[in-house]
């Protein structure tokens, strides 16, 4: 097995507030994604995933922690050196309305990173926009036009092409299809997975919709509240979710085969601003006892590398619960 | 069978654009039961919205209007009621939850005051009775210690509560038809399951019939009795719920149903690529020539197809679809 292209190391994302008091946007976040990979974060709005995604790109202000692409670290990197190593990680936004400058034309937005990151000679920026728009499925005579001239579909696709001018090893795609139609939803998932098995990429992908990221992703991690609860496969994690919130998770995804079985949570997440001390989660889980509420659980792996962050993951009442889920949906 | 609640029959929307009338809505006829829940899909420019907001005389005219057609609510036609008949039904009998639960609540009236504004204008309540439902609503969508949070603001609320808000609004004077526009979209997973159920109880308690507009599949599924697809302004199939979702005919409903990654468990561990729709809707200002409106983007098209506008045909009783090869197959 190769190096990982990303390793994060308890990251933390704080957001001060007047006060003295911060938003614990993120809080203590620790994964690492293989080469080749699709990682995806999913989680609830608030959990933290944006924050997470944009701080792995240096696009937000790390609070501590470290993170480390292909090996080296980029926590601290300024200047020159923090943009030679934006060569390798690039992002593609989650609004195609917003992220294109409406006043510069495609194939000036494509070519736009490769000016900026002195790459190649400007004849040799041009054929490489050349080939990004043909990569993506945009025609070369489209170039000339203006993001407002594309549908939404298109414009998600320059969005694309403008990441992958620079031939990055790591995109970094934060909801790339949630603001999309959703048949045009299928034409980007198709782009992506054609572009990760092509270009063998590798995907830090945040999505809140866990069958778009099922389908998408090989590795898959649940963030609640700042936190990582449960890291796994994407086999695992939805045929053995660990974590009461996974399990609640995908099963309040409607279909008709998870009505039966659906975990009902009441409530709402706690506030970022001052988390509980225990787990996280404590207060809307139903299987939550004393521990849960005083002590922090710790992400802990068993032998095929399925991680969870849970006092109770292995108590036989928990665990018979969360067998419900997969029995159900194979009988329907 | 009893007369339908509500019977839209040849509905025609247009809007004014460059000096002509453009119709976005064509010739659309569905029916609605008491304590039925119909769903209406079809990608964003399908008209299904603008049909919703037709049902409440809430087409922002100018530059759009209802040029024909009529909507029969119990047998009385709203398309030729005044003003003041409409500001009665609306909130009354047809009340409708918007989209975006973040914009649609007064940000300087707190959420009590704007459930008791609708209890007041409707039923004539005194402030200290308006306020009193307003609490007993609270408590009635699932927000916990109704009789404090009344006195709150739209900001102090989380997304899934204002939701809660705006269905108490919606709910407060127990309407005979609550139309839902995406009404789930702007809120988390958990949470739009929480909403869902609540529609449920409450469609059970005072026997509501529901329209829910949506592009997910899996909450069709889920909420629906029948179900209507839209393409273009028109609808282009209906049926039941386990017939659309289990024996599609439309090559457009195939598509919309087979497009969209669906959560499956156990997972597939090489998931195959997802079908794809080629193209977009087209512009309603590019619908005048003759032919299907689907025809472009599909993939079964015939000469035919071009030349000539399917009908809607009846395959059965409650059961329709306007397609060529449909209606070479059931000859």
């Amino acid at each position: 097995m190769t190096a990982p292209v990303l390793e994060v190391e308890n990251l933390k994302v704080h957001f001060p507030l007047p006060g003295g008091e911060a938003v614990h946007a993120v809080d203590g976040l620790s994964f690492s994604l293989p080469a080749g990979l699709a990682f995806g974060l999913v989680g609830e709005s608030g959990s933290g995933k944006t924050t997470a995604a944009m701080a792995c790109a240096r696009l937000t202000e790390i609070t501590s922690g470290q993170i480390r692409l292909s090996g080296r670290d980029i926590t601290a990197l300024q200047g020159t050196a923090l943009k030679d190593a934006r060569r390798d990680v690039q992002v593609v936004f989650q609004d195609p309305y917003a992220s294109l400058n409406p006043r510069e034309r495609a194939g000036a937005i494509v070519r736009r990173p490769l000016d900026l990151l002195k790459i190649g000679t400007p004849a040799q920026r041009d054929a490489r926009v050349d080939e990004l728009f043909a990569l993506v499925g945009l025609r070369p005579d489209q170039k000339a036009l203006f993001p407002h001239q594309f549908s939404g579909g298109q414009r998600q696709r320059i969005g694309i092409a403008r990441a992958l001018a620079t031939g990055p090893k790591l995109l970094v795609c934060d909801e790339p299809v949630s603001a999309l139609d959703v048949a045009i939803q299928a034409q980007i998932l198709n782009l992506l997975a054609r572009l990760k098995a092509d270009l063998g990429l590798s995907f830090l992908f945040i999505s809140h919709d866990l069958a778009v990221v099922q389908h998408l992703c090989d590795r898959i991690a649940v963030m609640y509240l700042g936190k990582i609860v449960e890291i796994a496969s994407r086999r695992d994690l939805f045929t053995t979710p660990m974590h009461p919130y996974t399990h609640a998770l995908i099963s309040a995804v409607p279909s008709p085969h998870t009505a039966a079985s659906r975990i009902r949570l009441q409530g709402d997440p706690p506030s970022p601003i001052n988390p509980p001390k225990g787990c996280r989660f404590a207060g809307r889980c139903a299987h939550a006892q004393d521990i849960c509420h005083r002590v922090m659980p710790t992400l802990i792996a068993n032998d095929t590398d399925h991680a969870v962050a849970c006092h109770r993951a292995h108590d036989p009442v928990v665990a018979a619960a969360r067998t419900v889920l997969p029995r159900s949906a194979q009988s329907a | 069978m009893t007369t339908p609640l509500l019977s839209v029959r040849n509905l025609e929307i247009s809007f004014r654009s460059g000096g002509q009338d453009i119709p976005v809505v064509r010739d659309l006829s569905f029916d609605l039961s008491s304590g039925e829940i119909l769903g209406i899909v079809g990608e964003s420019g399908c008209g299904k919205s603008i049909t919703a907001l037709s049902l409440i005389g809430l087409v922002p005219s100018p530059p759009g209007r209802i040029s024909g057609g009529q909507i029969l609510f119990q047998g009385e036609d709203l398309v030729q009621a005044s003003q003041a008949r409409l500001n009665a039904v609306r909130g009354n009998d047809i009340s409708m939850v918007f989209q975006e639960p973040m914009t649609s609540l007064n940000p300087v009236f707190s959420i009590g005051e704007q459930i008791a504004e609708t209890a007041r204008a409707h039923f004539g309540l005194t402030r200290a009775k308006a306020w009193a439902r307003a609490v007993e609503m609270l408590a009635l969508v699932g927000i916990p210690s109704p009789a404090k949070r009344a006195h709150d603001y739209p900001h102090q609320l989380s997304g899934g509560m204002r939701q809660r808000v705006m269905i108490a609004i919606a709910l407060v004077c127990e309407p005979k038809i609550l139309i839902a526009d995406e009404p789930t979209t702007a809120l988390d997973v958990t949470v739009q399951a929480q909403i869902f159920d609540l529609f449920q109880e409450l469609q059970q308690k005072i026997d509501a019939a529901i329209i829910l507009i949506t592009h997910d599949i899996g909450v069709v599924a889920q909420m629906t009795d029948r179900v209507m697809v839209m393409y273009a302004g028109r609808k282009i199939e209906e049926g039941p719920v386990t017939e659309f979702l289990g024996d599609p005919r439309h090559p457009y409903t195939r598509g919309l149903i087979s497009c969209i990654p669906r959560l499956s468990l156990p997972p597939q561990d090489h998931p195959a690529p997802l079908f794809e729709i080629p193209g977009v809707v087209p512009a309603p200002k590019d619908l005048g020539r003759p032919g299907c409106a689907f025809a472009p983007r599909c993939a079964g098209v015939q000469p035919r197809c071009h030349t000539e506008t399917p009908a809607l045909s009846t395959r059965a009783p409650g059961r329709a679809v306007a397609c060529w090869l449909e209606t070479e197959d059931a000859l």
